[in-house]
């Protein structure tokens, strides 16, 4: 874990209070589509900075896309899509990994206490020592970013770099960005920036500049500018992401599942003491060698039939 | 002597077979209760720890879920012909109020199966067949679409519920409120006196076979 106890805000499948109480400001990465030359140094000091071993050793599959999609291995990857509007070819180039909600679906999803984690600067991070490979985060996220390696079985994603945020270092993947298209600071400043930014992107003729930050998951960590941020699909994000699946799956259905688990054993224990136990009386036993006798039940016997 | 020697009536109710088949469905539902549950409700994480740490149970689970299917269908096989619902079933189902307050009166003799334990059988099977089908796309969670997998979780889930709040009444009964039965499914024999009251359609087809045993019993 790459911040201490005393960071962590929210802890997946626990009931009772996550230890943060640091007072940090919240950051964001900010991703501004407009400025990325899609040059892969991102991609890059990922891999390197994380020590992920490289599996591009795959067949051509038309494009400039380093990999179809992202890996256990594979943490952020630039989607290359060629798309038409307006008429015109546009080429998109945007850099997709983990977007560390404000509300994570994968935390929420997560079955294994302490297995993920939020901290108080709004990074959500993995801690694979407690993942049990049951893979529901990968269908509580709604960005469908986590991956599960085959081998180890434990899941994988984008850290933020945590470990050297936590020491006060900006993303690899920052650092490594040749055109400024990657920003990192504080949620104030990027948020600031970002709209700057779609101003300038407005006067200079992308009118439907926008940036991207879906409240339906509580706001994101990794942020966007969108030069056509009316149609996030073009960028390979999703319109309008939620976690509203979790709250059916974790509220209602586990709300139910008590109800009928407690109220069963709570109703089967009054049936119990209100009505008793049904005994059948034992047939009186025969003595050996005598004639037979009736088998009417007799009653008060007691036995158990 | 001093031992003074009587007879017993017992009836042969479950062959060495129909026993194992039913505590292998039995133990098997068990594991995968427990293990779900701990994935269910995080109070109850602590069962998979119990059952062998929870990376373990992740991987153990579903192959036990195809144990507990083979099982079930192989249940489904010897008893299908018993657990066919009658009309003497549907007049048991509607005084169920009166059996589940132990009167006597008016309830309707059941056969080899009462309705309520009909009732238990198709809600297991239906149940199970239902959370394999969700359980394989659970269970390779990469391979399957989203839709398919959040489809998959509420109906694994809803079946699970379903099952084990069926799994609670079927333990009550067997258990704690129809005395003997817990025998008849354990030794394979029940008194005589607990098929006439319990399955006395069943009883008068068996009597006077070599269904009925008569056996020295000892003080």
């Amino acid at each position: 874990m790459a911040f201490e106890p005393t960071a962590i805000k929210a802890v997946s499948a626990s009931v009772t209070p996550a230890p943060g109480v640091r007072n940090v400001p919240e950051v964001v990465k900010l991703i501004d589509v407009s400025s990325c030359i899609g040059c892969k140094a991102c991609e890059v000091a990922c891999q390197e900075w994380n020590d992920l071993p490289a599996n591009v050793n795959r067949p051509f599959f038309g494009s400039y896309q380093t990999v179809p999609d992202l890996d256990w291995n594979f943490w952020q990857l630039i989607k290359f899509n060629e798309i038409q509007r307006d008429g015109r070819l546009i080429w998109t180039l945007t850099k997709y990994q983990c977007m560390h909600c404000g509300d994570p679906g994968c935390l929420r999803a997560c079955p294994a206490p302490g297995a993920i984690v939020q901290y108080a600067n709004g990074i959500v991070d993995f801690v694979q020592e407690n993942c049990i490979g049951c893979g529901f985060c990968i269908t509580g996220c709604p960005f469908d970013v986590p991956r599960l390696s085959p081998t180890t079985g434990k899941v994988y994603k984008c850290t933020l770099c945590s470990d050297r945020v936590s020491a006060g270092l900006e993303p690899a993947c920052v650092k490594a960005c040749p055109t400024k298209c990657l920003s990192f600071g504080t949620r104030d400043q990027m948020l600031a920036q970002a709209s700057y930014r779609v101003e300038q992107l407005k006067a200079n003729g992308y009118d439907k500049a926008a940036v991207y930050n879906p409240p339906g998951v509580g706001g994101t960590h990794a942020v966007y500018v969108l030069p056509y941020g009316d149609s996030p699909e073009i960028y390979g994000l999703p319109r309008d992401p939620s976690v509203s699946f979790v709250d059916v799956w974790k509220g209602g259905l586990r709300w139910l599942g008590n109800v009928v688990i407690f109220g069963g054993i709570i109703g089967a224990i009054l049936h119990y003491l209100r009505f008793g136990p049904r005994r059948v009386p034992a047939e009186e036993p025969v003595e050996a060698g005598a004639a037979p006798r009736p088998t009417e039940p007799v009653p008060g016997d007691g036995g158990n039939g | 002597m001093a031992v003074r020697e009587r007879r017993r009536v017992l009836v042969r109710r479950y062959s060495l077979f129909e026993r194992v088949v039913h505590w292998a469905v039995a133990i098997t539902f068990v594991y995968l209760m427990l293990s779900g549950l701990a994935l269910f409700w995080p109070p109850f994480f602590w069962f998979a720890h119990v059952l062998g740490g929870p990376a373990l149970v992740r991987i153990v689970h579903p192959y036990v879920g195809i144990a507990f299917i083979v099982a079930l269908l192989v249940m489904l096989g010897i008893w299908a012909k018993d657990m066919v619902l009658d009309r003497l079933d549907i007049e048991w189902l509607k005084a169920v109020p009166r059996y589940a307050t132990g009167q006597e009166e008016g309830v309707p003799e059941s056969g080899r199966f009462n309705a309520g334990q009909k009732l238990l059988f198709y809600t297991q099977i239906v149940a199970g067949i239902l959370l394999l089908l969700s359980g394989i796309v659970l269970w390779f969670p990469m391979q399957f679409t989203a839709g398919l997998r959040q489809a998959s979780f509420i109906i694994h889930d809803l079946m699970a519920i379903i099952a084990i709040g069926a799994l609670i009444v079927h333990i009550y009964m067997g258990l704690f409120y129809i005395r003997g039965s817990l025998q008849g499914m354990v030794e394979g024999v029940v008194s005589r006196a607990w098929a006439r009251a319990h399955h006395g359609r069943w009883y008068r087809q068996v009597e006077g076979t070599s269904a009925v045993i008569t056996e020295e019993a000892h003080d």
